[in-house]
This record gives structure tokens, sequence and C-alpha cells, in this order.
């Protein structure tokens, strides 16, 4: 409120402006007395006009102050703003001639826009809507997502999200593979297994309805489709929930390649476990002799006519021989549980499969990994990214990613989990510790690479970003 | 030069107050061309006379060129599509890329930000009568580059609404949408420079007249390819000479990571002037009209050879101790400026070359006035960004120790 300021200028009219032109002209005595005079003639006016006086001293209007009074402003725009550019070039021309020049420099307050800090930066999730819940077994459901934002839900046949779920109050971020077919068409789900223990699975299990929104990361992950020469020829192992990317992956090669061949061996401890037994049904409908499914079951009811056991490295050596398929000429995709995935590896190499033609997928969930013991000291850490070196500092209980980021570095980074290598970095020097296990390969690991997500320096560190 | 002479006989104040017009007349009066004299004729007296640019004041220039609208989206030029790609992958973020943490004290000797001889100072020395003292000396050298990277700050604006003016104008589709890429990199450019001066430099010197006069023609041209030739040609063409040559000179590490990613933004931009150009030179305008465009880039090109004096400095430092005609003097013999020339016309004149304005009929007149040996370089289409850098960081390491010592 300006009220000690007290009454508000009145609307400029002609006699102001007049006044204000003959202020400009006339010596200072003189000027005082026309001012003097408009002053007057404002009062007189309004009284024969029938005003009084505001009750109210903020309401109060006053006659315009000289200084007050802008000549221009009563002109028609367009016109105003050509006779105030013509006053400025009239300036510079009779300035010159006065010897006064524009100043060399401009002073101007210093700028805003150079002074704001960068936007925190951290592993940020976005959130997806679950458009539907279907109960694929009593153990197990779908969970079929879209983006909140209208955009198409996009991923790559094999990959995985990972979601930060929130139960009684803390955080856990668990991946879970797209099960859909990554084709047109195809709605985009999850499938989650009730585990043992499992806190984030049982809840979505349990908990998960429609128009709930899920905070999410990725896709990520390489376990997909490598470009092949020739006709594709697959051999996939799943164990239990293993078969979310996997059956994902045969669906998509399926459709996509009218020439491509898959066997799939896939194991359960009982029947009811089975996850999308009528979906598979469908597919060998579907792709008739392109597809070859082999159930194997540990606890077969009685009425069972497939395989029985567990696969382990005899089962699957086995399986592989009564099928007449010879692994050595395919490209072999593994997901389950650990003892599954260790037996199968083993029975691969034995069977003369190229480690390189073996891919795995292994979750493990960060809580179970062997605890990396946490730095507790902050630690000095220099960050080469796109030429340029930036030192931060690493905060107990950072990892090397979040301290990038929180430098503003554009470290690139997609599960935050250790399951993708989005975000592998070379330690150039250092020493650091991380969660096992991760993805890293061991041709990786040889090269010095660690994964800056779940990677913390216990010493002052350098580090690139490839 | 007669208006010299005329100015010696005057008495010292009047001549100070009346030597910036006498220039202006001058600069006019060696436009030979009428054409280039009617095209250039009205930005000089915004420019230099009335200092538009100056008043203190944000300066209105209205455009009046068309939007060219295509509804059927053609590829019509897999050359700009490939510019597009690559503009597109080659982004980068000025917050995060440049180490702003840097301190950077442009006073200090031991990381010169522009060497020490940069400016003539013997000459500078020798018209004042008195030695400057290192301190002295570095102040001015601070002075120098701020007023370099204002005059690219000022040209960078300049080049952002000119970028946008162009991709609204320009015919070929693929065109557009790299044209899009260049108003972001100009943009990017306007935000780096105006950093390094407001938080390093901590000094912004007002635009030059002549830089005015240039991009107040081009913002008021209606013809999209005058605008094209002179952004993408000229000013572009200018500023690789001044970054590259301030890049090749400075010690100091974050304008000289700065200035690296701005070229190569920029020889993205001079190729596609090149390739718009090109086509449109060759097979869409009469030899009448193609003439008036060779004339009128002689005439900028030498403007922009003669024109970047630094008089703001003078006028802030030096006026009152040395004439205007010898400070002209003292930057006009300055190995930096030589440097810049040098750099500056070795990617010019192939590139105009390139477009068709280097016919025989022009080629006397910039063999007069010493360009001849620019002739046969390579043009921007031939050269990437990383030859360009390599190059420069070549000629870096054969600079005589002198150029770049940090103190005499």
């Amino acid at each position: 409120m300006q009220s000690f300021r007290g009454a508000r200028p009145q609307a400029i009219d002609a006699v102001d402006v007049a006044t204000k032109v003959a202020s400009l002209i006339l010596p200072a005595r003189a000027t005082r007395v026309v001012d003097q005079a408009r002053r007057d003639l404002r009062v007189v006016r309004g009284v024969i006009g029938g005003e009084r006086p505001a009750p109210v001293r903020e309401q109060a209007m006053r006659a315009a102050n000289l200084d007050e009074i802008d000549v221009v402003s009563i002109l028609p725009r367009r016109l105003a703003a050509r006779v105030s550019q013509g006053l400025r070039d009239l300036d510079v021309l009779v300035g010159a001639l006065q010897g006064r020049r524009p100043p060399p420099t401009v002073k101007r307050p210093a700028s805003r826009r150079n002074t704001l800090p960068p936007p925190p930066a951290k592993v940020a999730t976005r959130p997806l809507r679950v458009a539907r819940v279907v109960r694929e077994t009593p153990d197990a459901v779908s969970i079929y997502l879209e983006e909140t934002s209208g955009a198409l839900l996009t991923f790559e046949a094999g990959q995985f999200l990972s979601f930060d779920g929130q139960v009684k109050g803390r955080t856990y971020r668990r991946a879970y593979s797209l099960a859909s077919a990554a084709l047109e068409g195809h709605a985009p789900h999850v499938t989650v297994k009730r585990v043992d223990g499992g806190v984030v699975s049982n809840h979505l299990v349990d908990h998960a309805r429609e128009g709930d929104v899920l905070h999410a990361l990725g896709p990520s992950g390489v376990f997909t489709l490598k470009p092949s020469e020739g006709p594709r020829r697959l051999l996939l192992l799943a164990g239990g929930s293993g078969i979310t990317p996997i059956i994902s992956l045969a669906e998509t090669t399926l459709t996509h390649e009218p020439d491509a061949h898959v066997v799939l061996l896939f194991g359960n401890r009982r029947f009811e476990d089975v996850i999308f037994h009528a979906r598979l049904d469908a597919m060998k409908g579907r792709f008739g002799e392109r597809l070859v499914v082999d159930h194997v079951l540990e606890a077969p009811p009685r009425e069972w006519s497939g395989a029985v056991g567990r696969l382990d490295t005899a089962t699957v050596s086995a399986r592989l021989g009564a099928l007449g398929v010879e692994p050595k000429d395919r490209e072999v995709y593994v997901c389950g549980p650990t003892p599954m995935m260790d037996a199968a590896h083993e029975a691969l190499l034995a069977l003369g499969v190229p480690k390189a033609r073996i891919h795995e997928e292994r979750f493990t969930s960060p809580e179970q990994r062997k605890a990396a013991s946490a730095p507790t000291e902050p630690q000095p850490v220099l960050v080469a990214l796109g030429g340029v070196r930036t030192e931060t500092v690493q905060r107990p209980g950072q990892t090397l990613l979040e301290a990038g980021l929180a430098a503003g570095l554009p470290m690139p980074f997609s599960c935050a989990m250790g399951g993708c290598a989005a975000c592998k970095v070379r330690l150039v020097e250092g020493d650091v510790v991380a969660d096992e296990p991760n993805c890293l390969t061991d041709d990786e690991r040889a090269e010095g690479y660690v994964l800056a997500c779940c990677t913390r320096a216990t010493t002052p560190c350098t580090v690139e970003v490839p | 030069m007669i208006t010299d002479k005329l100015l010696q006989i005057l008495p010292e104040k009047v001549r100070t107050r009346i030597e910036p017009y006498a220039e202006a007349l001058e600069l006019m009066s060696e436009v030979r061309d009428p054409k280039v004299a009617a095209s250039l004729g009205p930005s000089s007296v915004r420019g230099l006379l009335l200092q538009r640019g100056k008043q203190g004041v944000p300066t209105k220039i209205p455009a009046r060129h068309e939007a060219y609208f295509d509804w059927t989206y053609p590829s019509d030029h897999a050359e700009m599509l490939e510019l597009y790609r690559r503009a597109k992958q080659n982004q980068w973020d000025g917050d995060t890329w440049l180490d702003w943490s840097t301190h950077v004290d442009p006073e200090n000797p031991e990381v010169a930000i522009i060497p020490d001889n940069f400016l003539n100072f013997e000459k500078l020395e020798g018209y004042m009568g008195v030695r400057m003292t290192p301190r002295e000396r570095a102040k001015v050298r601070s002075d120098v580059c701020a007023w370099q990277l204002s005059q690219f700050l000022h040209g960078e604006q300049g080049a952002l609404f000119a970028a946008a003016q162009v991709t609204e104008a320009v015919q070929f589709f693929d065109g557009k949408l790299y044209g899009a890429t260049q108003v972001v990199d100009e943009a990017r450019h306007v935000e780096v420079f105006h950093r390094y001066l407001d938080t390093k430099l901590q000094k912004l010197y007002q635009i030059n007249d002549n830089l005015f006069v240039i991009i107040d023609a081009l913002m008021s041209d209606s013809r999209w390819d005058m605008k094209f030739l002179g952004m993408q040609i000229m000013v572009e063409g200018l500023a690789l000479g001044a970054f590259g040559t301030l890049y090749r000179l400075t010690e100091e590490p974050l304008l000289k990571e700065l200035l690296k990613n701005v070229i190569r933004d920029e020889a993205r931009h001079v190729h596609y002037g090149v390739l718009a150009l090109r086509e449109h030179f060759q097979n869409h305008i009469s030899e009448r009209e193609r003439r008036e465009r060779e004339d009128w880039s002689f005439e900028v090109a030498l403007l922009m050879r003669n024109r970047f004096l630094a008089y703001e400095i003078y006028e802030e430092r030096f006026e009152g101790l040395i004439t205007r005609a010898q400070w002209r003097d003292v930057v006009s013999t300055s190995p930096g400026l030589e440097e810049f020339r040098h750099v500056m016309f070795s990617r010019l004149v192939p590139n105009l070359r390139e477009i068709g304005l280097l016919s025989d009929r022009i080629k006397p007149h910039y063999d007069r006035v010493g360009l001849s040996k620019y002739f046969g370089g390579r043009s921007a289409d031939q050269i990437s960004a990383e030859d360009m850098i390599s190059e420069l960081d070549q000629k870096r390491a054969e600079t005589p120790a002198g150029l770049r010592a940090a103190n005499a």
C-alpha cells in the first residue's frame, strides 16, 4: 500500500502535455507559474464537473507532477514508438556534438541465469499407471502398464523395468522383466510371482490394483536379441518366473521372423505353478513346428506324461538329447533361479556351446547381495566425461552414480540396480567396493569397468565415462 | 587520407567529436557499387550515425521476409539431412560440458587469457610516450579479451535470430529441420559466452557500430538468400576466424574448451550455408543478381577486415592520450589481428568460391587487397570440424613462442 505517498496522479491530458512542453522551453520561474496554473485549472474543472474530495486518503487523486508527465504517452502507440525513437536518435546526435558518447560498457546486475544452481540431479523414476491386473496362477499376477504421459511404453524383447516399491515406509528397488511380446498391439505387462520373503513381489501380488501408479526406471538390459545372419535358431531355458523375458523373446522372434525356430525348456515344481501355460499352448498352435516347448516338472500330477525332474546339469543334457536339439548351433538364453542357471551353464559348456553364445539374466535384490561395506568418509571423485574432468565428492551413502548426478553431470544410467550395465565407467585410479553379483561380464571387469550405480569409492578415485 | 589531414587542422576538442562521423562517411564512400551502397546505407546510418545499438534501450529491427511452408514434407536434400543427423548427435550442454568452477583471473600472467603481444604494445607506448607496467598491460589485455568476447556474444544474438528467420524462409525441408538445430546451437553460444563474461570477466562491452551495421542489414533485408549469405557465410566466417584465433592463443583452459565446442558447431553452420547457397546461386538467380551478391560479399569482407578496431576500448582508456588514428594504427598492426584476418579469410574465401561468388570478374579486386593466396583453400563442405580443430592445434604448436609467451 502506498498510503503515505498520499494521493495518486490523475490520468495525463493535453493540458499536462502542453505544460510539460512549455517547461522544456521556458525558464524555471515561468515554468513554476505555468505549472501552478495547470494544477489550479484541474481543481476548478473538477469542482465544476461535480468531483468531491475522496473520503479515504488512499483514493485521493492529484495532478501529475511535471516529472511524471511522459509527453509520448498520449500519442497512439505506433506513433509513440516512432517519436521516442526519434528523440533518442536526436539525443545521440546532439550528444555527439557536445562531446558526449554512449558508455563503452553495459552496466547491468549479475544475471540470475548464470548463478542459479543446476536442478538437483538424482536417479529419478517416472510414474507408470496400472491399466489392469490379471491373475495367471494362484501365486502370480500380470500387471499391465501404461505411461502416464500418454506416450507408448516401448521396449526390446528381454528387457526389464525397475520399480521403486514402497512397503511399510521403506523403498525397495526391484527389477521385473516385461513378459509381453515387443510388438505393436501387445499390451506391455510384467508378471510377478510370490516368493518366500519377497517384500515387493508379495506386495504386488496381493495389492496391485487397476489405477495404481508404480515408479519405474527403464526399460533396461541387454538380454535382448542379437543381430543374426540367416534364420534365427534359439534355445531358451527358463525356470519358474524366469519365463517372463523368455516368452517375450520367443513370441517376438517367431512373429517377426517367419523362418525362425525356437526350442524352449521350461522347468517348474508343480503343474499349477506353470505361468503362461495357456499362452504357450496357443503359441504352439500358431507357430506349429517352429516352436518346441518342453515342460519339465519336479512334482508332476499323476496323469503327467511329460518330462520329470529338476533342471540340473544332467536333466538339461538329457532333455536336449531326447528332443534331438544340437545346442551348439543355437543362440542360448537362460533365466531362472540361480542353481538352475548355474547347472544350465555347466551343461551347455559341456555340450560345446561357446560362452559368448550363452546369454543370462540374473536378478538379485540389492539386499541379498554380498553387502559391500559402505565407506563412511566422503571421497573426492574425478569424473571424465566428454573431454571434461569434473571433481565431485561422494558423500557417505552415495554411489559413484549418485555423486556424479548430484554434481550435475549427465552420467548415463538405466536400471540403477546393477542389472543393465548402462552406467558402466572405467576405473582409472583409486579403490572401490561394488555390490555383487552384478551384470558385468568377465571381459568388462578385466578392462577395469565398474557399475557406477552399485559401486562406491573407498579412496579418492578417477573414473571415465565411455 | 584527406579526411585525416583535414582533421589534423581542427582543434583537438572539435576533432574528437567529429572523428567518428568522418570515419562513417569515409566508410560509405569506400563502397563503390550503388546497389551495395543502397543495401548497406540505411543500416550504416542507423549503426554509425545514430548508434542504435548503444541507445540504452532494446533495439527493434523490423523483418520483412516470407515464411515458406511446404505441406508435403519432401525429403529434398540428402546432405542437409546428414547435417541434421550430425547436429542432433553432437548437441552439448553448456551447464555440464564446461567446468564453470574453473577460477579465471584475466590479469594473471601465468595463465595468459591472451598473449602479451596480441596487441602492439610497443607502438602504443611509443604514441603515449610512457611505458606501461606489467599490471597495466595485463588490464588492457583483459579488456581486449572482454571486448572480443562481448562482440562474439552480440554476434551470436544476431545469429540466433537470423538462424530462426532463415529456418522460416529456406525452401529445402531438410534445411528447415537442420536450421532448427542451428537455432539451438546459437542459443547455447549466447548462453556460454554471456556466462563467461558475466561470471568470469565481469564486463560487457557495447555492440561495435560496424557489427551493428551488418546485423541490421541482414535482419532488415527481405531477400532470404542475402540473410543467408550474410549470416551463414560472412558472419559465421568472421566468427570462425575470431574464435579460431582466440582458441589458438589463449592459455585459459575454460575459455579454450568453450571455444573448441563452439567451433565444432560453427563448422556445421558454414557447411550448411555453402550447401544451400551453391544450389541457389547456380540455378535460381540471374547473372545480374549473382554479380550484386558477389560485390556485396566483397564489400562486407572488407568491412569486416578493416573495421573491428576496438574503439570502445580506446574511448574507455586511451582517449585524450593518443588520437583515434594512432589507436587505429596500433590495432591494425597488432599480431593478434593479423592472425585473425588470416584465419578468417582462409575460411571465408574458399567458401565464396564454392558458392560461385568468386568469378574472374571479382578476383582482381581480391588480389588487389592481398587475398588471392586463399583462392585454392578447402571450403566448409570439404573440411570437418575435427580437421578444423586439429589444424588450429597444429598451428598453435608451430606458433613462435613469442606470440604465445605470457609476458614480454
